[in-house]
């Protein structure tokens, strides 16, 4: 029986006061995080404790105080059962260039525990569904970046899991790349019905693919919300015009927006619709000549502002 | 949801939903993996050649012992014997292959791909160890074995050697679980092939100079006890030794080795000691 479709929303993962503490550094720090099905994100800078999270959530590493749970399963005891219901796709290169993506992949698949037929079946399967076609029969040192990154994602989903942890699936690859590992990434949360989690230090390309993103820093949950909630929150918008920068910000804060003069920029919050319509009468009224009015994308520092 | 009815073609992705084998499967599919790479199977030519190579050179003195059979109606070549006289193929076989097995998951950071599945790292050594184990034993105990069917067809006037050929048989696992720890434990220090196929030799090379170095002199300075404990520096020999002892057997070239339990001891020590060290490094590389 397929649940996984029908279930409207269930908590793939849970954390509760986690907390991992290595000789010189706390990884984690008292972490509280709760994912439900479908993409989710984690942000974070580099060691912000992504990779530590991901190590405990798959039974690999012991947490020093709290609790998790994935799948219902407790990763500190129930760690193998864990591993076959969750793909993981590492940020490090972890390929052998001597095998081709076939072999590799059936290779893979097997140690999931898949019967050898099952496994090449599954395997010609996932590499067609990541878009790797004739290549796949080729050894992998002659890959490009973006080939490699498929066929990490690959070996993550051939044995179909409920969850998969990507970590930064798009490390390495070029705009066009980047969206096109994107759009696979949400194609596995939407129409595979997969739920993920992928972890990215870059917040303006989670939002794209991502339900919910959950914000980490030192340790520390920052900020969980759904992806609506945070854009809105962080919308901010870069106006620069060719003089009188001073006198637009002037009226602006008359009316009651926040603006803050950035260089040769006025960033601007934007409260609702109607700071649009402000700034364009302001505009006008002042007879400035507006050069740029671009939406800025949220970055990991604006969550925190 | 009803599932749609008349579709022929479903190119979206669909679900598995056979079975799952636990982690016993996994573990035996990686051990059968493995062994295959040790003779290059499922890999490309260049990687066939060395270990069939040697295999073949393996075979070598058992063909012509069947020969010299069949037509001199002499005795075979010694069965308790033939590791030692072949103990340079073989040497070099593990220094080959154990890289093969090690190197590469070390190298390229395979390692955490098997860690995210149900297998574990005891799995993951225990596969690794069981396929050059398994590796060296066929190398070792197939020459044996083609040689004692062609003493069984071959009428000699003589009775068989099933005992030496018995006792040679149990050699060669003692040789394949010796040479496996020592061999796998060396190479995995290194994530380069080439470094770690350097590093057996060496050892191997080392221990054969060590061992008829220092017998040699400790004898003619008349310390016969010495001298005799000091020719099982050489795992080959240390393998003759435990055999001779455990079977009652004819030593290499009459060597003098200690009796009793002293050889097996020491054989046992240094399984242990290399599959510690194998442990602690896997450790290491998963907590890096």
């Amino acid at each position: 029986m397929e649940l996984r479709s029908t279930v409207p929303i269930m908590t793939i993962l849970a954390t509760e006061a986690l907390t991992k503490r290595y000789p010189r550094v706390t990884a984690l720090d008292q972490l509280t995080v709760s994912v439900g099905t479908g993409v989710t994100g984690l942000v974070g800078a580099n060691g912000a404790g992504k990779s530590t999270l991901i190590k405990i959530l798959l039974g690999l590493v012991p947490a020093s105080e709290g609790s998790a749970q994935v799948l219902g399963l407790d990763p500190a005891t129930q760690g193998q059962e864990i591993r076959r219901s969750v793909g993981y796709m590492p940020e490090h290169d972890c390929l052998p260039p001597d095998q081709s993506a076939t072999e590799f992949v059936v290779h893979m698949a097997r140690m999931s525990g898949l019967p050898r037929t099952a496994a090449r079946e599954r395997a010609a399967d996932t590499l067609r569904h990541v878009g790797l076609q004739e290549e796949r029969y080729r050894p992998i040192g002659g890959y490009s970046t973006g080939m490699k990154q498929r066929v990490k994602l690959a070996q993550a989903l051939v044995h179909d899991p409920k969850v998969i942890f990507l970590d930064e699936p798009t490390n390495g690859l070029d705009p066009q790349g980047r969206d096109e590992m994107l759009r696979l990434v949400h194609r596995i949360g939407t129409e595979f019905g997969i739920s993920v989690l992928v972890c990215s230090h870059l917040l303006g390309e989670l939002e794209r693919i991502c339900d919910n993103v959950i914000v980490i820093e030192g340790g520390r949950l920052l900020r969980a919300s759904a992806i609506g909630e945070l854009t809105q929150a962080s919308q901010v918008i870069s106006v620069e015009v060719e003089e009188g920068l001073e006198k637009l910000a002037a009226r602006l804060t008359e009316v009651g927006e926040t603006v803050a003069v950035e260089g040769r920029a006025l960033s601007l919050q934007v409260r609702a619709d109607e700071t649009y319509d402000l700034l364009r009468d302001a505009v006008v009224d002042l007879e400035l000549n507006l050069v740029r009015l671009e939406q800025r994308h949220a970055r990991i520092e604006d969550v925190f502002r | 949801m009803s599932q749609p009815t008349g579709v022929i073609h479903d190119i979206g992705y669909r679900h598995y939903d056979g079975p799952r084998l636990g982690r016993g499967a996994a573990a035996v599919a990686l051990g059968v993996h493995s062994l295959r790479g040790t003779f290059g199977l499922g890999r490309t030519f260049k990687s066939k050649i060395m270990p069939f190579l040697l295999f073949g050179a393996m075979m070598l003195p058992a063909v012509v012992s069947i020969a010299i059979m069949a037509l001199l109606k002499q005795a075979p070549m010694s069965y308790t014997d033939y590791a030692i006289f072949m103990q340079a193929v073989i040497a070099i076989f593990l220094a080959a292959q154990a890289p093969v097995l090690v190197a590469p998951d070390l190298r390229h950071r395979v390692i955490p791909l098997y860690m995210s599945r149900p297998i574990t790292i005891i799995d993951y050594i225990g596969a690794k160890l069981a396929a050059m184990m398994v590796a060296l034993l066929i190398l070792l105990a197939v020459p044996l074995t083609v040689q004692f069917i062609g003493e069984m067809l071959i009428d000699l006037p003589m009775p068989l050697h099933t005992h030496e050929y018995l006792a040679a048989l149990g050699g060669s696992l003692f040789s394949a679980v010796l040479l496996t720890s020592i061999g796998l434990t060396l190479a995995s220090f290194t994530p380069r092939r080439g470094l770690g196929v350097a590093s057996v030799i060496a050892f191997y090379m080392f221990t054969l100079a060590t061992s008829a170095v220092l017998t040699g002199v400790l004898e003619s300075e008349g310390y016969r006890d010495a001298s005799s404990w000091s020719i099982l520096i050489n795992p080959f020999f240390l393998v003759n030794a435990v055999q001779t002892n455990l079977f009652g057997t004819q030593p290499v070239e009459g060597l003098p080795f200690p009796s009793g339990a002293g050889p097996a001891l020491i054989l046992v020590a240094v399984v242990a000691l290399a599959l510690s060290g194998l442990y602690l490094r896997y450790r290491k590389a998963l907590a890096a």
